[in-house]
């Protein structure tokens, strides 16, 4: 079931311009949590239940509950890093509505107390920060941000921040660091960013579509926002749907709708009209999922029952023309690639799956290859410092539990082909080798 | 910051249960339990952990995810389990990871056999790999220093070494390059990483990563001992542990002792051993003849120098170089006033103080440590340069900034290495630390006239208030790291004012009454100079602080007294005052003056090689036994490591002779038995053995003799006015330093001989805009028609209106232009050569 929350208007013209985005009832919201105690805001969010878009789902209201008290130099950043293959609803919100995130963030900011607020966005997104940046200008000028916000004694800064091009800068901990200049590499936990983020003061990190959801929160109400969706997964979700479907895009559904209607129903079946092989459904990250389980309902809890997760919202569908073979040597190869090297596990790891994946496709491995991959993948997951070990060792190892048989077959066929051209090529005139082969 | 109290807990690990202190990280505490958990990137000492290598896993009762031992506080009550098959597990996948891409060429490492990364293999491994892929690939080894070798195909990226240049040494040049598989360790610009502290990386390594260029291939594991001493280099008096092989030191190690090192070496401390093994060094006795320097029998040397010494009939000055141990020192002593008569004898190389200065100087009650400095609530850095004069001080002062929030405070006349990590820096002139010290106590007591002392100091009156406010305001444990030469001055009285005024001070801030984590810490011109100071080497304070019966010449009066045939013969006891004392050309016309000159030294350095008489070889550090004090009052034992050259003589045994053969008394038939003679003389030393002494070094602050401390001289003081520094009025105020590389041993040793200094004169831009001379460029500094010359270095820190240049470079140094002569510090010009 879709109910639009975040896009709602989302393709007004012109909703990027803060005339239009008022016009709308932007906001309102803001000036009517800013009259709120700062508790009640933190405990509507409990109450929605909404929980993190960006990809862990770990419920809002608690986190911004773990910001101590008190009057200190308290931040909030906005993980705008949209980096997880398949992932590009940020990209769309703040493209197109990036006040109803700049309000999102202001009600958040208020809510914990933070004074300074930073947005790091992905250094790939160009366009998307330089709306920002003149969103924030428009919000200056007419008040909203700035030393005396709304003439309510708030205090309130933001700041645009453009990443220069990591996957490991999403990792919240990683953002702070490549937020303070330094190497983007994760942080030891505890402590967490809520007591210790950046500039060793307590931190308030969230996703692009969480901080923006606050406002819709607010505008309809913690129970209204609860009431949508499914248990312990509340609210509107903004799915990416890519890969072989014939409609690919963005989408917002109420939590709880099947992987069939999502795939089959808005984005309009799939290509060619063909089977599908795997899906992904929170990103290239998630464990993948096959045509029998189209029928899952898409909610945090489900999809952790079926042993994969909802991640960031991403779909990635591919149909049984691909190759299983080549999709887990691509995602594998990303991981590696971005492995930022801090931890073995992770920088070893990644780099070893990548090599064997890369022999089963030229066909210079065996079976026991896949046992290999297997139990390399079981050594890095929960090993690691931050998640992107196990962002790899998930889908890769689910591919190879999931579709050992076509790994199998295509080790054979690569196999047999190689053999086939490597006698060719001896039995072509004036190879030397011609005698020796004979013995 | 006060230390913070720790209370005991108890927890389990595999099943015994251990008792531990409180937030001691698991790692640490399961050995407490005699329970090794293996770690790569974990190393207390870089301070907080980082959890990167995911070696310490371990399953913690209650946690659903294993944890890093590292970085997890003990809690009490916590049940730890080390070797459960899921930990196993874990352990066994990441030394399989590690093993990936390390080319396991150990048959040819210089770790092989001292190898973390071998150890742990073989404990905590699986015996075997599964990967049948290439290996990552880099050209091997290449320079990473002219010092250090790096293999980057070794390297298990635990990154022990860049977290050491960034957040120990701060030096912010060794950083990774690249990312995830990729990732290797580098400088930042691809320039060599040369820095004070570079050598450590090499310990840190855990695997053969970063091996030293100058012991690569020298020797096997197998073929070492090692064997602990303490560095004679300067006062920092670091615990070290030398490498024998056959009789030679071929490497020197830091020996962990967490109240004088830390666990850090400095580059020379770690190098200079080389020069121990060169030609150039004086091999055995020497003696003058037709005017050369020539090789004698130790009979032949032995009988010039008695002869020497008894032909000045009692006219004779000696001088005992910092370098000299306790108990070389004594035997001088002894020799001068028990059989020559004399009580012309120092080892300060200028100023001369009071026993009761001295002695309220170095009371137990206002003696700081240097662990003290970790968790002060304020430090001030008074004209001294750490990193220069005693540099493992430096880190331990970067180490409380960093770590514990010390606020610090410089004092100097010189740009700091430490200016970045101060709160306050304040400048004064160079040769106004008297006045400088006046306007503290001013500004700390809130009386006087600190804007006229300022003025005096050419220090900027609101930064001098700033700092007393500071000191003030801080917190009761305030530690001022305070330099010798504040007292060098010629004028008896202009260093005794300081040392008042610096008392008066201390006192102000309550750091006088024995209240522990406060109070002052010398940094000492000599290596040995508490020591010597504290057994009566000077020549108005007898063994300890006593007052003598009657007073000597100090070091510039047995110059001047020599110059004009008073004093007659000279003693140098590891020491050459042309090449290191200040007032050079006095020092030269007092040598060639003297009738007869006996010299103890490792170098024929210009003084001894053209006016000695007698050579002696000095021992090499590595050959040297005896004790030394530490500034802070710690005993050390110098233990000898190696032999000496075949046939030589230990300079007690010499002295001892030349005791003997001038009809003294002979006591000494070990050095031990001097250490007891010491014992006997100095009251708060009594009783103390080499035995006590130990491995680690005792304060003798901290035993019950410290009750036999005579009473200091307490005040109330009145402070003159103090001298005025001059006004720069077109010329330039000359102020000195003396680099960490600036040494003979440093110049001696081939490894090291990249670093010695060359004469350079510190310039602000401005002042060398005036002048029209450029970065880079030649320049002639004159005083008095005397010229140095040098290669202008421009530094926008560096004050207006003063020049600097180095110390200890032969004919080029600072001490050319310097005279302590005068009251007012040396003025002098600059321009373009």
């Amino acid at each position: 079931m879709t109910n639009h929350l975040l896009f709602q208007d989302i393709d007004e013209p012109g909703l990027s311009t803060i005339e239009v985005y008022k016009r709308r009832g932007g906001y309102l919201m803001a000036e009517q949590a800013l009259a709120m105690a700062r508790d009640s805001i933190i405990s509507s969010l409990k109450d929605s239940g909404l929980r993190g878009r960006g990809g862990a789902g770990f419920p809002t209201g608690l986190k911004a509950s773990f910001i101590p008290q008190g009057k200190m130099d308290k931040f909030l950043v906005c993980n705008a890093d949209e980096s997880e293959p398949g992932t590009f609803k940020d990209r769309e919100l703040m493209q197109k509505n990036p006040h109803s995130l700049i309000e999102g963030m202001i009600i958040a900011a208020y809510a914990v107390g933070a004074n300074k607020a930073f947005i790091f966005i992905r250094g790939e997104y160009v366009q998307q920060a330089e709306i920002l940046e003149k969103a924030i200008e428009e919000a200056k000028a007419a008040g909203y941000l700035g030393p005396d916000v709304m003439g309510r004694g708030v205090e309130l800064d933001m700041w645009v921040h453009r990443g220069a091009g990591a996957y490991i800068c999403g990792e919240e901990t990683g953002l702070l660091d490549a937020l303070e200049g330094r190497r983007g590499n994760p942080r030891l936990k505890p402590p967490f960013p809520a007591n210790q983020g950046l500039y060793q003061g307590p931190t308030l990190i969230n996703n692009v579509e969480t901080l923006t959801a606050i406002t819709y929160i607010l505008k309809v109400g913690a129970e209204a926002y609860a009431a949508m969706g499914v248990e312990k997964s509340s609210g509107t979700k903004l799915i990416s749907v890519s890969g072989n479907v014939k409609r690919p895009g963005n989408y917002e559904i109420e939590m709880g709708m099947t992987g069939r209607d999502i795939i089959y129903g808005l984005a309009g079946g799939i290509e060619d009209d063909r089977e599908v092989l795997l899906w992904f459904p929170g990103g290239s990250s998630s464990p993948v999922l096959t045509k029998d389980d189209l029928d899952l309902p898409y909610d945090y809890d489900s999809l952790a029952g079926a042993k994969t997760m909802l991640g960031s919202g991403a779909i990635i569908v591919a149909h049984d023309g691909n190759s299983v073979v080549d999709i887990a040597v691509k995602t594998a190869s990303f991981y590696k690639h971005e492995s930022c090297g801090k931890c073995t596990p992770c920088r070893e790891g990644t780099s070893w799956t990548t090599k064997m994946l890369k022999r089963i496709q030229s066909g210079e491995a065996t079976p026991m290859d896949l046992d290999v991959i297997s139990s390399v993948c079981e050594q890095i997951m929960g090993n690691c410092l931050c998640v992107l070990g196990d962002a790899m060792a998930m889908p890769v190892a689910s591919m190879v539990t999931k579709f050992r048989p076509h790994f199998e077959a295509h080790i054979e066929q690569a196999r047999a082909a190689n053999e086939a051209r490597l006698l060719a090529e001896l039995d072509a005139p004036g190879n030397v080798l011609q005698g020796i082969a004979a013995d | 910051m006060p230390r913070p109290e720790i209370d005991q807990i108890t927890f389990t690990v595999d099943g015994r249960e251990v008792e531990a202190p409180a937030g001691t990280m698991l790692a640490d505490a399961a050995k407490l339990g005699d329970v090794d958990i293996p770690v790569f990137c974990y190393e207390p000492k870089l301070g907080a952990p980082v959890g990167a290598c995911r070696m310490c896993l371990v399953e913690i009762e209650g946690i659903p995810k294993l944890q890093t031992a590292c970085s997890t506080p003990v809690r009490d009550g916590m049940v730890v389990d080390t070797q459960n098959p899921r930990v196993k597990a874990a352990q066994e996948s990441v030394v399989e990871f590690l093993l990936l891409n390390h080319p396991l060429d150990c048959p040819v490492c210089d770790k092989g056999g001292e190898c973390p990364l071998q150890d742990i293999s073989f404990g905590w491994g699986r015996g075997e790999s599964r990967f049948v892929e290439p290996k990552r690939h880099f050209q091997k080894p290449v320079e990473l220093s002219p010092l250090i070798a790096i293999d980057r195909e070794r390297c298990i990226l635990c990154y022990r070494c860049v977290r050491f240049s960034q957040e120990v040494s701060e030096d912010y040049q060794l950083v990774l390059h690249e990312r995830g598989a990729d990732t290797f360790v580098g400088t930042f610009d691809g320039h060599p990483y040369v820095a004070p502290f570079s050598g450590n990386i090499m310990e840190l390594c855990p695997v053969g990563a970063l091996t030293s260029q100058a012991y690569r291939f020298r020797a096997r594991p197998w073929d070492i001992e090692q064997s602990g001493s303490v560095c004679t280099l300067c006062p920092g008096q670091c615990n070290v542990s030398y490498t024998v092989r056959d009789d030679r030191v071929v490497r020197v190690l830091n020996r962990q002792n967490d109240d004088v090192d830390d666990g850090w070496l400095c580059d020379r401390g770690r190098f200079a051993y080389q020069s121990t093994y060169v030609d150039e060094r004086v091999q055995g006795p020497m003696v003058r003849e037709n005017g050369r320097l020539v090789p004698s029998s130790w009979d032949r040397a032995l009988s010039t120098a008695v002869d020497i010494i008894d032909a000045a009939d009692g006219r004779v000055g000696a001088l005992a170089g910092g370098g000299s141990s306790n108990e070389d020192g004594w035997l001088l002593r002894r020799l001068m006033t028990e059989v020559v008569g004399s009580r012309d004898f120092d080892s300060r190389p200028a100023g001369v103080l009071s026993a009761g200065l001295q002695a309220a100087l170095d009371a137990p009650e206002a003696q700081a440590t240097v662990a003290d400095l970790e968790w002060a609530h304020a430090v001030l850095v008074l004209d001294t340069e750490p990193v220069d004069d005693m540099p493992v001080l430096d880190l331990r002062l970067r180490k409380g900034v960093r770590r514990n929030g010390v606020r610090l405070a410089v004092a100097t006349s010189r740009p700091s290495a430490l200016d970045p990590n101060a709160e306050l820096s304040v400048r004064f002139a160079p040769g106004a630390g008297e006045a400088f010290v006046c306007a503290l106590d001013a500004a700390v007591g809130g009386v006087g006239d600190v804007a006229g002392l300022a003025a005096a100091a050419g220090a900027d009156r609101e930064a001098v208030e700033a700092l007393g406010r500071m000191l003030r305001e801080a917190g009761e444990d305030v530690v001022v790291v305070w330099g010798e030469r504040l007292t060098h001055a010629a004028d008896p009285e202009v260093g005794a004012n300081a040392a008042r005024a610096l008392l008066k001070a201390s006192g102000r801030l309550g750091l006088l009454d024995g209240r522990r984590g406060a109070g002052l810490l010398q940094v000492p011109t000599g290596m040995n100079a508490r020591g010597l100071r504290e057994l009566g080497v000077l020549p108005n304070v007898g063994p300890g602080y006593s007052e003598p019966a009657q007073v000597g010449r100090s070091s510039r009066e047995i110059a001047v007294a020599a110059a004009a045939g008073e004093v007659r013969a000279l003693h140098l006891l590891h020491v050459d005052p042309v090449a290191s004392y200040p007032d050079r050309a006095l020092w030269e016309a007092g040598l060639a003056a003297a009738t007869g000159v006996v010299a103890h030294a490792s170098f024929l350095t210009e003084g001894v090689l053209e006016h000695a008489d007698v050579v002696f070889p000095s021992e090499a550090g590595a050959e040297k036994e005896g004790t030394v004090t530490h500034p802070d009052g710690r005993l050390q034992r110098l233990r000898p490591a190696v032999g000496k050259p075949e046939g030589t003589l230990p300079t007690w045994q010499v002295l001892s002779h030349l005791i003997t053969a001038l009809g003294g008394r002979a006591t000494a038939l070990t050095s031990m038995m001097i250490t007891s003679e010491i014992a006997e003389a100095v009251p708060f030393y009594a009783g103390i053995t080499h035995d006590e002494i130990g491995g680690f070094g005792i304060r003798w602050q901290e035993r019950e003799a410290s009750d036999a401390f005579p009473a200091g001289d307490s005040g109330p003081f009145s402070l003159v006015a103090p001298v005025a520094a001059a006004s720069p009025n077109g010329a330039l105020r000359l102020g000195s330093f003396r680099s960490v590389w600036s040494s003979p041993e440093v110049a001696h040793a081939p490894a090291l001989k990249f670093l010695a200094p060359k004469q350079r004169a510190e310039l602000n831009p401005d002042d060398a805009a005036d002048r029209g001379i450029r970065h880079g460029q030649r320049v002639t500094v004159t005083a008095d028609g005397t010229s140095v010359s040098a290669t202008a270095h421009l530094r926008t820190a560096s004050p207006r209106g003063s020049v600097f240049l180095e110390t200890g470079l032969g004919d080029q140094s600072a001490s050319a232009l310097q005279s302590t002569e005068a009251t007012v510090p040396s003025m002098v010009t600059v321009e373009s050569a």
